[in-house]
Order: structure tokens, then C-alpha cells, then sequence
């Protein structure tokens, strides 16, 4: 015979019920048992609606209280839990798994060639693959930084772009612990954020992505608030940044902007476009001593200057291939060279420009389209805030330009007035065939766009499926 | 001049030499590269512990915390490999890059723990969970969002496995009272319609009680001013949740509470064969409940 349950039903309570009901039924139940106060108290069901929009936080949740108060949000915060709290069941809890550990360990030998980190490419084409990158890998990316950015131990340096990315892995948490420096780390973005964070710890490095850069420049200007100058050099990488910006962030924060180039193949960065003497606008820099690059046709023809073809590298910073994928590895390292995708061409100094990636291009009638170049008259269009422009099939099945627009906020548009400023600026097979208006553009962490989910019958890779993958 | 070590060793390194020197800063504390190195030491144990050995592949879901840093030191320190991943990536990709790395572990936030669970069947050589943070985060609405708690022995249920399955049954069982037929549950977590999530749950234990904690969505859940209290970047904020629908979107009418109960009620009594009735909570409860609120409302 089961015992009997009991119900609590609590239809109108708030965010703050709905965290008090089972900590109260359990800590009534400790009570009984600790403190024999012989109340027994039976499994018990709880039924909560709430009267009002709320929150449920954890502890490290960062809330804006008085943007709740704004909105009506009641916040409720889990209360931190020490040791030997409520724990998911079949889980391990790390914390536990530390205080039980001695702190004394002996690294393991390993042969420098061996894979330390495998990391998924952002998958802007194609299913994620791993690139292994070896001990090896990152002793060749640290040799280049002490050359083309060198750190030292009195450096500060902000750790706002996730760990998880190579930009972050390759150019600041392992730089900052081989180089001996401090690392602040920022767990969720925000521009005030940043800027606080830089004011408090003195930041003399920022390695960031160009949005991050804007909005600094943005909030920097709007507010009154006071600009850390303690910024000796930063570096934005993941997508160019306007060298207006460029000129403008260095004159405000008075310090040196460099734009840098890299790859999850190559460890990240291998070239720094570095304000100053050998500035060229819209090049990628030069490549250092530590690496070759060169420009290959299809054929992997090696190209002279200003013949544009694939951007192909040699290092010690080169990824070794990609996990369990010898065919895909074969294919991207053909002739010892490793070959990026991107399309590009090096002027008669050395200097390198990206004009494209490879994958991207149109091909509408026989002619080569860069989406590249048509993103770049839509950006000059004042209303337009961002733009992507992908292709796809019109009617009859053939490739055609289709563009992407985000609308300056409180801007609108239509299709015609979006043609007709491109007509102006392009030859007529290059104008977009169809414009679609998006409050977004879906973007990678480093802010690339993802062009893969602008395109028709993309699939929401987060939804789950009932029968099979 | 560089060095010609493993990263493993060069932590070991820095720490001899910058011994107090801030490494990290973290949330306006200090961590000095020595502490650095024994956090990293005793991850390393605990993981060694665990069984992972040199060249196994250990994956990190985990944003910018020093949780991060032990963990991909420690691994380096094993000999192992560190799968960090997007933390905004959900289901099949998660699945993809567990699978393809044959991760053994993986390290991840609290928040994740429901979606880990839920994919845990579709990735074989997964053995262990390893979990950190407090960064849970649920949205409650007066219109869109029910919630169904229980606090029970934890014999009850066999294991959890049978727990998951057996409380997913009575809220299938629930959502057919109200009209909703092709609600499927997966393993552990979510019962879902059309791969969206209609109500999600999650298991915890303390102390021998199981506490369970189930979301039920019966309106649409409007998402824009919680965003407004919680700052995400604006290209990201469809990420940050996963695909939800609702009793609303899918039958064309939203539940009362009361219907709800009721639904509840049967659905417990024929799956589970237990009687309920209400009552109040009692004495220890009661202080317990105010403390609670009180904390609650605190930080």
C-alpha cells in the first residue's frame, strides 16, 4: 500500500515560489530527521503559476535589477550552493572532484607532435570537422606572436572572445600563460561590460572582433564615460574592419589597432596588418619570416603579383589534419601546401589582400560572382545596417545573387530602391535578383555570417529529431 | 628564444617562475600563477581519477570562467585532448562533435546538465558529466508557463533512468488531456512536439530525496523583455533558447492552471498509482519556505 502524497498548488505565486517550494520540502524533511522533530512529511507534488513575468537565476547570472524593475520581472536567484548540495542525478560535480584531489601532479610526457586540441571549424560550409592542433602547432603560433606581437609579463590582457574558438586558444590564453601575463576573463559580453573591465584592470592588450571594437567606439562617444588609456596594442581579426574605425578607436583610446588574419587550420593568426609604415589598406599584411604563403591556381600553380587564386601556407603552425578524415585531410593539405578557401592575391611589395572565399562564389552564367563585392556596395548604402548576399536558384534553376539586409534601426526600405542604388555600382548579372529584410544576420562567435542558414530548407541544427539524426 | 615544451609543462614552468604573479582575474579576484597550477593539479587528479588517460579526448562546454583554464591545462597536463565547443551549440551539433571526437568526458555548465542528458544515448562513448557554475536560467510567465514539482524518497523510482522515463509518461500523459497527441519524450529531459520543446524536466538529488522540477509551456512564451533584463548579443539571442512551442500552439487553446491540476492529478494517479490530496505545508516547511524567499529575493 503507497502512502499518500500530498499536493501544494500555488496557481498565483512568483518567481521567488517556485524556488522556495522544494528547497522548503526538503529542508523540512532534513529537519525531521536532524533535529527529531518527529513531523513526518510525505513526497509531495507542488503546482505553481506565477502573477507575474520572472527569472529564475543561478548565482553567476548577471541580472540588470533595475531593467527588471523596468520591465516587471521579478528575479529569484538560486542562493550558491556549497558542497554537498542538490546535485543532477548521474552527473559528477567538479568542484567535488577538486577538494577530494591532491595539488600536487607532474605533466605527462608527451611528444610535441601530439594532437593537444581538437576544435571544430565554424562549419560555414559542410559538417563541423575537427582540426587536431599539436603542442608542435601552438610552440610555432608562439614564436610568431614574439615576432609580430610580442607580450611580456607586465602585460594585461582582456579575455573577452570565448576560449573555446582558436582565436581565443591560440592568440590569448595560452600566449598569456606562456608569456607570463594576467589575463582577465570576461564570462558574458557586453560592451559596458568590456569597458568596465578594462578600466578596472589597467588592460594594456584587447584581442577582439570587429563588433566588439564598434561598440566600444559607440559607448565611448554616447556616455560619459572615462576611456581606460592604459591600451597599448590591440588586434581585431574574424572580419575586416573599416579602416575609419581603425584610425578613429586608435585616436580615442590612444593606441595601435592591428588587423590580423588566421585560420583554425593555421592556429590562428599568421599575418598582423599593423597600422603605421607598412599600413595597406584592406591587405591582410605581410607574411613574417615564419611562414610562406603563397598564391596557387587550381592546379596548384604557384600565381605572380596581383593574380588572384587560392591563399595557400606553409608553417610550424599548420594543423596537422583533420580528425579521423584522411580524405578531407588529403584534400586541404594537396602538395605540402595547406590551402585556406580563401581567394586572394599578393601585390608586387608582398602585401596579401583576401578577395574572397572560395565556396562562396556565384556562378551565374558563366560569370564569377563575389558575394563579397556586392556586400561591399550594399554596406555603402546609408540605410543599410549589414548585409550578406548568398546565391541561389531563381525559377529556372540557375544561380542567382540574393541579398540579405539588416535596415539601419528605425530605417525602412523596399526590394526596388536596394536594386536600383546596386545598379549604379555593378555590372547588371551582378545585381541581387531577390532582397529579403532581417532584423539579424545569423553570425558565427567571431561575427562572421553564417551563410549556410540564410539558405533555403536550412535546417535548425538545435532541433532534435524523433527517429535517427 | 621558445621553449620546446609541451603545454602541460609550460604551466608547471610559469608557476616556479611568476609564483604570485596574477595569472587570472576573475570576477575582481586574483588568481596567482602558483594557485593557478594547483587547481590545475587537483583537476588533473580528479580526472586521472575518472579514469582519463593520455590521448583520450575530453570535451569543455564552458564560457570564459577559470573553470576553463583548469580544466584545459589539466587535460594538457594527462597527455589528453581538449574538445572545447560553441556553448550556444545545441542538439545535433553537440551530438556531432561528441560523436566524432569519441569524447569520453565532458565538462560542462549546470545549465547544459538537461541537454547532456538528454543526448547521453546517442553518444555511446560518453562515460562522464562533469558539471560546474550556477548559471541556470529559467523564464516563468503568468500566461505561457506552469510549473510541476515534486520532492519525493529517492527509492521511489528504481534509478534514474526509470525516473526520467516514468515522470516523462505522466506528462505525456498530462498534454493528452489537453489535446496534445504526437507529444514524443527522448531520453532524459524534454518531451518535445516536432523536435520543439513543450515542457522540460530535470532530476536532482540531496540528501536521499529526489527533487524534480518540470516546466510546462501552455501559451507562447514571448522572450523579448527577459532579454532586456539579461544582456545576450543581439545575433545570438535566438541561440540562447532553444526551439519552444506550446499546449497554445499546437491545440489552438491554452489550458487553465486548474485544468491543469487536474490533468496533473489523474495522470499521476493512473501512471504512478499514487493518491494525492492537498495540504498545507507544515511547521519545518514553513521556515524553511520563508528563509528560502528570503535568499531568493536577496542577491
Amino acid at each position: 500500500m503507497a502512502d499518500k502524497w500530498r499536493l501544494i498548488y500555488n496557481p498565483e505565486g512568483d518567481a521567488a515560489d517556485i524556488l522556495a517550494y522544494p528547497s522548503a520540502l526538503v529542508e523540512g524533511r532534513l529537519a525531521g530527521k536532524y533535529l527529531l522533530s518527529r513531523e513526518k512529511i510525505p513526497d509531495t507534488v507542488v503546482v505553481q503559476g506565477v502573477n507575474k513575468k520572472g527569472i529564475l537565476a543561478g548565482a553567476d547570472v548577471r541580472v540588470d535589477k533595475q531593467s527588471a524593475k523596468d520591465h516587471d520581472i521579478d528575479v529569484a536567484s538560486y542562493p550558491r550552493s556549497g558542497r554537498g548540495g542538490a546535485k543532477q542525478t548521474d552527473t559528477v560535480s567538479l568542484k567535488e572532484l577538486m577538494i577530494k584531489s591532491s595539488s600536487k601532479f607532474s605533466a605527462e610526457e608527451v611528444d610535441l607532435s601530439d594532437t593537444a586540441l581538437l576544435l571544430y571549424t565554424s562549419g560555414t560550409t559542410g559538417s563541423p570537422k575537427g582540426v587536431m592542433l599539436t603542442h608542435e602547432n601552438f610552440l610555432g603560433e608562439f614564436e610568431l606572436v614574439e615576432v609580430i606581437f610580442p607580450l611580456y609579463p607586465e602585460d594585461r590582457i582582456v579575455g573577452v572572445l570565448p576560449l573555446y574558438h582558436v582565436y581565443a586558444m591560440a592568440n590569448v590564453l595560452t600566449p598569456a600563460v606562456y608569456f607570463g601575463c594576467t589575463l582577465s576573463l570576461i564570462p558574458q559580453y557586453s560592451p559596458t561590460e568590456l569597458l568596465k573591465n578594462m578600466a578596472e584592470v589597467q588592460a594594456t592588450v584587447l584581442i577582439a572582433i570587429p563588433s566588439m571594437y564598434i561598440h566600444l567606439l559607440q559607448i565611448s562617444k554616447s556616455r560619459k564615460t572615462s576611456i581606460p588609456k592604459s591600451l597599448r596594442s590591440c588586434i581585431s581579426g574574424g572580419a575586416p574592419l573599416p579602416l575609419t574605425t581603425i584610425r578613429e578607436f586608435e585616436e580615442v583610446f590612444q593606441t595601435q589597432l592591428s588587423e590580423g588574419y588566421g585560420l583554425t587550420e593555421t592556429t590562428s593568426a599568421v599575418c598582423l596588418n599593423t597600422t603605421g609604415e607598412g599600413y595597406r589598406p584592406g591587405s591582410i599584411g605581410k607574411p613574417p619570416l615564419q611562414i610562406e604563403i603563397k598564391i596557387f591556381d587550381e592546379n596548384d600553380v604557384e600565381l605572380g603579383p596581383n593574380e588572384t587564386g587560392e591563399i595557400v601556407i606553409k608553417g610550424a603552425m599548420i594543423s596537422k589534419g583533420y580528425y579521423n578524415n584522411p580524405e578531407e585531410t588529403a584534400e586541404a593539405m594537396k602538395n605540402g601546401w595547406f590551402h585556406t578557401g580563401d581567394m586572394g592575391y599578393k601585390d608586387e611589395e608582398g602585401y596579401i589582400f583576401i578577395t574572397d572565399r572560395k565556396k562562396d562564389i556565384i556562378i551565374r552564367g558563366g560569370f564569377n560572382i563575389s558575394p563579397r563585392e556586392v556586400e561591399e556596395v550594399l554596406f555603402t548604402h546609408p540605410k543599410v545596417h549589414d548585409a550578406a548576399v548568398i546565391g541561389v536558384p531563381d525559377k529556372s534553376g540557375r544561380e542567382t545573387v540574393k541579398a540579405f539586409i539588416v535596415l539601419e534601426e528605425s530605417e525602412t526600405a523596399d526590394p526596388k530602391e536596394i536594386v536600383e542604388f546596386c545598379r549604379e555600382h555593378l555590372s547588371p548579372y551582378k545585381l541581387p535578383k531577390f532582397v529579403e529584410f532581417r532584423e539579424s544576420l545569423p553570425k558565427s562567435a567571431t561575427g562572421k555570417v553564417l551563410k549556410k542558414e540564410l539558405r533555403d530548407g536550412y535546417k535548425d541544427e538545435r532541433l532534435l529529431e524523433k527517429n535517427g539524426k | 628564444m621558445i621553449e620546446r615544451k609541451s603545454l602541460g609543462e609550460t604551466i608547471e614552468d610559469r608557476a616556479k617562475i611568476y609564483k604570485k604573479k596574477a595569472a587570472l582575474v576573475f570576477e575582481g579576484k586574483t588568481i596567482t600563477f602558483a594557485q593557478l597550477n594547483e587547481s590545475v593539479n587537483k583537476l588533473a587528479n580528479g580526472l586521472l581519477g575518472l579514469g582519463v588517460k593520455k590521448g583520450d579526448r575530453v570535451a569543455i562546454m564552458l564560457p570564459n570562467i577559470p573553470e576553463f583554464v583548469y580544466s584545459f591545462y589539466a587535460l594538457q597536463k594527462l597527455g589528453a585532448v581538449a574538445v572545447p565547443f560553441n556553448t550556444m551549440y545545441k542538439g545535433r551539433e553537440v551530438i556531432h562533435i561528441l560523436n566524432d571526437s569519441g569524447a569520453k568526458a565532458i565538462i560542462a555548465l549546470t545549465n547544459f546538465a538537461p541537454l547532456l542528458n538528454e543526448i547521453k544515448p546517442d553518444v555511446p562513448t560518453l562515460e562522464h558529466i562533469i558539471l560546474t557554475g550556477e548559471r541556470t536560467l529559467v523564464f516563468v510567465h503568468p500566461e505561457s508557463t506552469v510549473s510541476l514539482q515534486m520532492v519525493h524518497q529517492k527509492g521511489f523510482f528504481s534509478d534514474s533512468d526509470t525516473a526520467y522515463r516514468r515522470i516523462g509518461e505522466v506528462i505525456l500523459k498530462a498534454l493528452a488531456c489537453f489535446g496534445v497527441k504526437d507529444a514524443w519524450y527522448k531520453h532524459r529531459g524534454s518531451v518535445r512536439v516536432g523536435g520543439k520543446k513543450i515542457a522540460t524536466c530535470v532530476i536532482s538529488e540531496v540528501e536521499g530525496l529526489e527533487v524534480v522540477n518540470v516546466l510546462c509551456f501552455l501559451g507562447p512564451l514571448v522572450t523579448d523583455d527577459f532579454f532586456k533584463v539579461i544582456w545576450v548579443p543581439p545575433e545570438v539571442k535566438d541561440k540562447v533558447l532553444e526551439p519552444i512551442t506550446s499546449v497554445e500552439e499546437v491545440t489552438g487553446k491554452r489550458p487553465g492552471k486548474e485544468e491543469f491540476k487536474a490533468c496533473v492529478l489523474s495522470a499521476f494517479s493512473e501512471k504512478l498509482g499514487v493518491e494525492i490530496e492537498e495540504g498545507p505545508l507544515k511547521r519545518d516547511e514553513l521556515f524553511a519556505y520563508e528563509k528560502q524567499r528570503a535568499l531568493a529575493k536577496k542577491t
